[in-house]
């Protein structure tokens, strides 16, 4: 009988345990080890940042839903990895923490049969000096609490417009030279600039989109060439297109180091230092591992056989120059090649190398958006590496049949450009290959124009609410949940 | 030349009739795209991008 571990309750570690408890007889444990209390799908935290969500509308609590269905769940925090055991332990184990709780602060040693490590990034506010979420004016919507605190404060600010008809500034982007999700930055964007708009006070507001980003609409994937009805576009004009409509300014190639009291300090790739100012900012922080160490049998530090930041896994981290990436540098099983029974699908793996280009600033900054990984992504590779894993378990030796490269997978991104049943509007755009692929697809930036499209209208609104209420539908595993695809 | 969203544009964008068909094409086009399979690379030979 084999006891798989996952670690995070993420859309990965989520997906992954939700499919092997599924798929495995009940003999065979499946675990999820995580310090957070709530699943939450983390694309509608945009929403609970206008205030047209609540966050409980967003989370549910996960230890019912794992009682249900006979998933074991710790309330606890990683703190070091095993993978030989150690003196007293012959099995590998994960070195945990609760929480939460009467165990809150004991640690207790989980043994496992495989590892699933979905434990997701760490939120790196600290990577930019006074960068905290509700401090210097400046917020952020990657949890919901955060974006609840985000909705309060732009209320305040509406208020303090209507009360003193004064003007304000808005700044919404990115919060370090090499963060990512710019995506959730631009959604964010879009729903503020709505929302002032049905509040009464657009026209007292300068909105700006700050991004590390060389050209708008690079969303840390190189940007792409898409289908736009019946012509082709750059996503870059394509997002100037809907910034110029809505009056939004823009800073671009701008790597945020500090923030003060309604400042923004950042570096430009021309190497200039400058300052913006505003009354309300929401910006993402940079992304990092969790800093987890590893330890073999002897107690021998061996982190660097399991990460590299993050989890290292079956891709190709020879450093090499932009010109020589290729798609087959990225990975396909999300397998740590010195421990074969320890994965790390969705955001937990360490990328081989960025996507967009590599840019630095006349003073030798780096400024480039980070590789993004977002939820569907997410969803497939954890679904993959559980596959792999059962197959494993009921064949008895691992084929690692089930492979999805990031290089051989599409992804849609339905962007919400506003709330509202017949007044509001979404961006839907597809991109295939994730990863940019010049080799096959040479003369369309790397992606096949088939399968990588944008659209702009109410039906997307409609459709990022449909997968609102269908993924929250999934993920508590109501009847049927699997036939929903990741 | 730069784009703009011009003023018919916008009104087939809102207009929750024409949406409703949109709103059908999209969801088929996506999920066709998404659940239609993924897979390795390494297959391929690698040839560093022109």
């Amino acid at each position: 009988m084999s006891k798989i571990v996952v670690l995070g309750a993420g859309i990965g570690g989520h997906v992954a345990a939700a499919h092997l408890r599924r798929k495995l007889p009940k003999d065979h444990e499946v675990l999820v080890v995580s310090p957070n209390r709530n699943y939450q799908w983390v694309p509608s935290n945009i929403w609970v940042g206008i205030g047209r969500m609540k966050p409980k509308d967003v989370f549910f609590p996960l230890e019912p839903v794992y009682r249900k269905k006979g998933i074991g769940y710790k309330q606890a925090k990683a703190v070091s990895f095993h993978p030989e055991g150690d003196a007293s332990q012959n099995k590998p184990y994960v070195l945990v923490e609760y929480v939460f709780g009467e165990k809150a602060g004991i640690q207790e040693k989980v043994t496992y049969d495989f590892l699933i490590n979905a434990t997701g990034p760490k939120l790196a506010f600290e990577l930019t000096e006074g960068l905290k979420p509700g401090t210097n004016k400046a917020f952020s919507v990657c949890t919901y609490d955060h974006a609840e605190q985000a909705s309060t404060g732009l209320n305040a600010l509406v208020e303090r417009i209507k009360k003193s008809n004064s003007r304000a500034k808005i700044l919404i982007g990115t919060g370090h030279a090499k963060a990512t999700c710019q995506g959730a930055a631009f959604e964010y964007i879009l729903n503020v600039e709505r929302e002032l708009v049905r509040l009464g006070v657009r026209d007292k507001v300068e909105i700006t989109w700050i991004s590390n980003e060389y050209t708008l609409g690079d969303f840390g994937m190189d940007g792409m060439l898409l289908t736009y009805g019946n012509s082709t576009l750059k996503s870059s004009d394509m997002v100037e297109m809907i910034f110029r409509d809505r009056g939004i300014k823009w800073i671009l190639g701008a790597g945020v180091f500090k923030m003060e009291d309604g400042k923004a300090h950042y570096e430009n790739l021309e190497g200039e230092y400058k300052t913006e100012e505003f009354d309300f900012a929401m910006l993402i922080p940079a992304f990092s591992g969790h800093g987890f160490k590893a330890f073999d049998k002897d107690n021998k530090d061996i982190t660097e056989k399991l990460f590299k930041g993050f989890m290292i896994v079956d891709a190709d981290y020879t450093a090499k120059p932009y010109e020589e990436w290729t798609v087959q540098d990225w990975p396909e099983t999300y397998q740590n090649p010195s421990y074969p029974n320890i994965f790390a699908p969705g955001i937990a793996f360490a990328p081989p190398h960025a996507i967009s280009k590599p840019r630095k600033s006349k003073n030798g900054t780096d400024i480039f958006p980070s590789p993004p990984r977002t939820g569907m992504p997410s969803g497939i590779t954890a679904k993959l590496v559980a596959d792999n894993i059962i197959d494993a378990i009921k064949q008895g030796n691992m084929t690692l049949n089930h492979k999805g490269s990031l290089g051989n997978m599409g992804a849609a991104c339905i962007a919400s450009a506003g709330y509202g049943t017949t007044s509001g509007s979404g961006i839907s755009m597809t991109t295939y290959p994730i990863v940019p692929n010049y080799n096959k697809y040479k003369n369309t930036g790397g992606r096949d124009l088939k399968k990588t499209f944008g659209d702009i209208g109410l039906a997307g609104h409609w459709l990022k609410l449909t997968l609102h209420y269908a993924f929250l539908y999934k993920a508590k595993m109501k009847p049927f949940w699997w036939l929903i695809p990741e | 030349m730069r784009q703009e969203i011009s003023e018919s544009q916008r009104l087939r964008m809102q207009n929750p009739f024409i949406q409703i068909f949109k709103y059908i094409y999209l969801s088929l086009k996506i999920l066709k795209i998404v659940a239609g399979g993924h897979g390795g690379t390494r297959k391929v030979i690698a040839n560093p991008r022109p």
